[in-house]
């Protein structure tokens, strides 16, 4: 039994409606309890900034088009590179960090948990291996079905059970957490090199349209009881005049669930463009986020851009080509027989684009224009906005308009008359940015059943002590000490175990994976389906026996079981 | 009793249809797989013991003293090399990454010798790919240049291209169009629909011709480029823009003839260019079965595919510099420990040789050409045959090998951790 | 007979090349494919022995008459015996020149080394159990 007491911790639990209160957490095994012995060891908060640990709900971290990434990239290696010390393995990697240079970074700014952006199920065996490598975070792998050929066969015949047995097989086997979709039906033209301009366009050879795949899914999710909601990279990602589509996507969408959103849009800023052309292109946040105001059954984040370069990967193969055929960059390309695509190309977001300045502004523009925090969340979509160590950064431009105005007035001196940001004056308190950087998260993924993204007793002992006494700073004016405190804790603890004390690592780690397990009535399974078990024969080129992910690549595997209510 | 969906640990291919029939430690007949698959799973004649060469000549010895003695003589070494990894589980591989940081060695895995070349155009212009079943499924142009699968990957063509039926190319070869591009009129030009045979050392020049002509300025070229007619080029050109989906596949004709890794990064700009007009990929044939596993996992761990150096605590690469065949050409390291490769056949002799001078620890089942060359060798399992583990194919899909008999011999990823943990011990004391 | 040494993977090489103890790894990778022309040249039948000396050696090799290799070229499998005459140069980039190594072929009447008797040319200490 191990026992940790931590005093004078200054605590903001959005979800339990605690915001600034001085308190006592005590911690036995890992959770959160009522009190615990005279022998707890004890750490002193001193009265200083105590959240529940970081989550990231939308990154890329780990699998392969992330070590692609890397290995194509030593220059970034070499930029990010850090030498082996005491607990610490060697790192690599600015933009694009090793698995352990991910995971201490992480750490050292308070996160806990990940949601890894994007698995591609036939080769979930490679992010499993990696998540494995990213010791000190939990780890939920958003599962591709964009491209799913059995997917899209059922979409077509307007099976949504069928739709819902296929996505239960599949996480099972490949131990995936929610149905993540990319540019639906998009990755699948690209198949052929071409891509969908509308959510109402013909998939090439498939007879469906991405609007039907989206709203095919969500009922499918909701069918299977997921914890987390559809996952959606909404189609004509980075094209002028894209809100239109991101709206229409979202006009789809029904308020399926009491719990949570029933569509998770992510990465919104680089589908909120107006204008037609590169050369007349402007925000459309308001329109986006007046959209998602009215209506609860959406969560975004805010996928924000910072200035620099760092790389972009997602399984939007088409938009990585145009990015390549724009910037002549090294670019790489990875499509996943029957199921999805990638592809990997270096960026420069640069101030002296009026492009950038405007995807700058946006990003901060849809989170100071969704009236609820718990419906922005604060991600980058890293690395493709910027690398998550930028995350203490955006915090300080959401909390300070004086902040925001400094950096305006650097920009490109076209982006006020494309964007809102030098009118807003919203400025985010503790309590919101501690809702979209964990409590949000939480919510948006199911995972505070499993005692994540709050304190209270029961939870899992993850906590972020940060060496902010908020008393004490105006994030107004004195967002410096905002971004510095945020860049590193004075204690990670995760599940009650001090991980990170003053940014360095100070033990090995134990992650657990979290993944689902739908059950759906045996008489609509495909394990046996002779159309499903087809693709394995005769398509795929790997055997439908080899094809699941044995157990073995999860040592502390959770598994969160759920029922089909047909 | 037969095993089926066996994943062969032969060749990149990692062909997971076998059926493999066995009788508790043997092997007695496989089905389906080609003959590379027949002659590694069916073999015999493992070194039975770990052996040691002394000055008296070779003895037997004992695991517990092997493992002491390979984790003493890695403790002492100013600067030792960890070699070869290609033919083992990824599990193994991962603790070979961790040994050679915790002694600050030098790490390189084949593609050193292979691939290498390939990894470093990818590094330059990046790596526009896809999974083997992108390919079976949709490519009606298959082109091999300077390799020879028929020999190498004999089963390639018959699973993933040529003879493969896809859902979009169910009349298989009569749907594809399969040119080859070689020195020689090898067994795969034999029955390939185009052939192309280039003069030694010319493959960067048309592969330079090509992009010329797929970018309209054919004009500048003369009537002859490396051997090869400027109407030939013209024509295979124009196979390639109308496909519909075009694959490259390409091996050590590229890598290992003068240009090396220019030549490589010709072809992948070729590829670029070519999906401006239509779909195409470009794909490296990779030798060992898990040699991709190598490049994978030495990646998220230190950040670089091969070659990487600990001796400065960060991880650092610079192939020509932390490769093997330079290290031991200059004699660079004192000690070595070699897995699950056989440099002694395939590395120049000039290099190897220096194995034989310092003391080199070698992790092999079978005695091969660098038993002669080593102190210590200490026999394992066989990833895929007695040991299970995780496999890279070619194109990164991973796999598990299966066990398929019971041996006495220890996992190899169990020898190396022991080995590790001593390390770590003596460090700490 | 000035050419150049190209080396690769062959069938016979593949099936045998974990079990290279046995004869037959031995006979795949001890041969020199020649064109017969060549062969011709030098006054020798298929089968007879040559040595191949490059600026990194020199070794004693069968020969095979093949068509396809082209002249001025020789062709050996990889494994021990071309590795024997492979230059360690590899111009900064890792890999050696494995495919155009230049050769001067003499024939001979030394004998074909075996794989132990190689090893032991560089250094090595043979095995026998």
């Amino acid at each position: 039994m191990t026992e940790l007491m931590v005093k004078n911790a200054c605590v903001i639990d959005p979800l339990n409606r605690i915001n600034t209160e001085m308190m006592d957490i005590a911690i036995r095994d890992g959770r959160i309890v009522e009190s615990v012995s005279g022998n707890a060891d004890v750490i002193d908060a001193k009265g200083c900034l105590t959240l529940p640990g970081g989550i990231d709900s939308h990154t890329h971290v780990c699998g392969t088009k992330v070590n692609f990434g890397r290995y194509m990239s030593p220059e970034d290696m070499r930029a990010g590179r850090t030498a082996r010390s005491g607990k610490m393995h060697v790192t690599s990697g600015y933009y694009v960090p090793t698995t352990y240079g991910n995971s201490y970074r992480y750490s050292r700014m308070g996160y806990t948990t990940l949601l890894e952006g994007a698995m591609a199920p036939l080769e979930a065996r490679h992010t499993h291996e990696e998540f494995t490598a990213t010791p000190h975070q939990d780890m939920l792998a958003n599962t591709l079905f964009d491209g799913n050929w059995s997917v899209m066969e059922a979409v077509q015949k307007g099976d949504v059970r069928r739709v819902a047995a296929i996505v239960a097989w599949t996480l099972t086997a490949v131990k995936g957490y929610s149905i993540k979709l990319t540019n639906p039906g998009g990755t699948e033209a690209w198949g052929w090199g071409e891509d969908v301009t509308s959510i109402h366009e013909q998939v090439p050879n498939f007879n469906v349209t991405p609007a039907e795949i989206i709203t095919a899914m969500i009922a499918a999710n909701e069918m299977l009881r997921l914890p987390h909601s559809v996952h959606l990279h909404c189609n004509n990602l980075g094209k002028p005049g894209n809100y239109r589509t991101t709206l229409e996507t979202f006009d789809l969408v029904p308020d399926r669930n009491k719990e949570r959103q029933s569509l998770y849009a992510t990465h919104v800023q680089f589908h909120a463009y107006g204008g037609t052309t590169w050369r007349n292109i402007n925000s459309k946040a308001e329109e986006i986020a007046r959209s998602v105001n009215a209506k609860p059954q959406i969560v975004m984040d805010m996928g924000q851009i910072m200035f620099g370069r760092t790389m972009t990967m997602t399984a939007d193969g088409p938009m990585e080509f145009k990015l390549y055929c724009l910037h002549h960059n090294k670019w790489s390309n990875h499509d996943v027989e029957l199921e999805t695509g990638s592809g990997i190309i270096p960026v420069l977001y640069s101030k002296k684009s009026l492009v950038n300045c405007v995807m700058w502004a946006i990003g901060l523009e849809l989170a100071l224009l969704t009236k609820n925090p718990y419906q922005c969340l604060l991600a980058t979509d890293n690395p493709n906005g910027a690398p998550f160590v930028k995350y203490p950064e955006i915090i300080g431009l959401l909390m300070s308009k004086r902040y925001r105005d400094e950096e305006f007035a650097t920009l490109h001196d076209g982006t006020g008359q494309r964007t809102a940001i030098s009118s807003i004056d919203r400025e985010m308190d503790w309590n919101e940015i501690a809702i979209m950087t964990r409590a949000g998260q939480a919510k948006a993924l199911g995972i505070t059943t499993q005692g994540k993204g709050h304190l209270g007793v029961g939870a899992e002992a993850d906590v972020a002590i940060y060496p902010i006494r908020c008393r004490d700073v105006d994030p107004s004016t004195e967002y410096r000490k905002v971004v510095e405190g945020f860049q590193k804790t004075m204690y990670t603890i995760k599940r009650g175990r001090v991980i990170a004390r003053e940014g360095e690592i100070i033990v090995e780690g134990a992650n657990s994976t979290f993944w689902v397990n739908p059950s759906v009535p045996e008489e609509i399974s495909v394990a046996s389906d002779p159309e499903f078990v087809k693709k394995f024969e005769e398509y795929y080129t790997v055997r439908m026996s080899n094809y699941p992910v044995q157990d073995v690549y999860l040592p502390r595997g959770k598994c969160i079981r759920t029922e089909a209510v047909l | 009793m037969i095993i089926k969906d066996v994943v062969c640990p032969f060749c990149g291919c990692l062909c997971d249809d076998l059926d493999v029939e066995v009788d508790g430690q043997k092997i007695l007949k496989v089905q389906n797989g080609c003959a590379l698959a027949d002659a590694t799973l069916t073999g015999s004649n493992r070194l039975p013991a770990p052996i040691r060469r002394t000055d008296a000549g070779w003895e037997e010895t004992s695991y517990d003293d092997a493992i002491r003695d390979a984790a003493d003589i890695l403790l002492s070494a100013d600067r030792p090399l960890l070699y070869g990894w290609s033919s083992t589980h990824g599990e193994a591989q991962s603790i070979g990454v961790h040994i050679a940081e915790l002694i600050g060695g030098v790490i390189d895995n084949t593609s050193t010798v292979c691939h290498g070349p390939s990894i470093l155009a990818i590094q330059e212009v990046g790596h526009p790919g896809c999974t083997l079943g992108q390919v079976k499924n949709r490519a009606d142009v298959v082109v091999y240049w300077g390799c020879n699968p028929m020999v190498a990957h004999p089963r390639h063509m018959s699973r993933y291209t040529t003879f493969a039926t896809g859902f979009f190319v169910p009349e298989a070869q009569r749907g594809r169009e399969v040119i080859v591009v070689d020195t020689r009129r090898t067994e795969s030009a034999e029955i390939a629909d185009e052939f192309i045979r280039i003069e030694r050392g010319g493959d960067y020049e048309v592969l330079s011709a090509l992009r010329a002509i797929v970018q309209g300025k054919t004009s500048v070229l003369p009537r002859e480029i490396a051997g090869v007619s400027r109407e030939q080029l013209i024509r295979v050109a124009e196979i390639c823009k109308k496909a519909k989906f075009g694959a490259i596949f390409f091996g050590l004709g590229l890598t290992m003839s003068p240009g090396k890794s220019k030549n490589v990064r010709n072809a992948i700009e070729l590829t670029d260019e070519l999906n401006r007009h239509t779909k195409f990929i470009i794909s490296p044939l990779r030798g060992h079965s898990n040699v991709y596993g190598s490049n994978e996992v030495f990646t998220w761990i230190s950040g670089y595919p091969y070659a990487v150096d600990f001796s400065r605590g960060i991880a650092f690469y610079n192939p020509g510099e932390t490769t093997a065949v330079d290290i031991l050409r200059r004699g660079e390291c004192d000690a070595a420990l070699i897995v699950a490769s056989d440099p002694g056949a395939h590395l120049p002799h000039s290099a190897a040789a220096h194995l034989a001078k310092i003391p080199t620890i070698l992790i092999d089942p079978h005695q091969t050409a660098t038993t002669p060359l080593c102190r210590i060798q200490i026999p394992c399992t066989i990833a895929g045959i007695d040991a299970e583990g995780t496999a890279y194919r070619m194109d990164g899909v991973p796999l598990r090998y299966k066990k398929l008999i019971e041996s006495s011999y220890p996992d190899d990823a169990d020898l190396l951790r022991r080995i590790h943990d001593r390390i770590r011990e003596v460090q700490g004391a | 007979m000035k050419a150049i040494l190209n080396t690769g993977r062959t069938i016979p090489q593949g099936v045998a090349v974990e079990h290279k103890g046995s004869p037959g790894y031995r006979a795949a990778v001890s041969v020199c494919h020649m064109n017969p022309v060549d062969l011709m040249d030098l006054g020798i039948e298929e089968g007879a022995l040559v040595v191949l000396t490059s600026r990194a050696g020199s070794i004693v090799l069968s020969t095979s008459a093949s068509e396809e290799i082209n002249r001025g070229e020789v062709f050996v499998p990889l494994g021990p015996y071309a590795n024997h005459i492979i230059s360690a140069e590899t111009h900064a980039t890792g890999m050696p020149d494995f495919k155009s190594e230049p050769v001067d072929v003499v024939p001979t009447d030394k004998q074909v080394k075996d794989i132990d008797g190689v090893m032991e040319s560089i250094g090595g200490v043979r095995y026998d159990h």
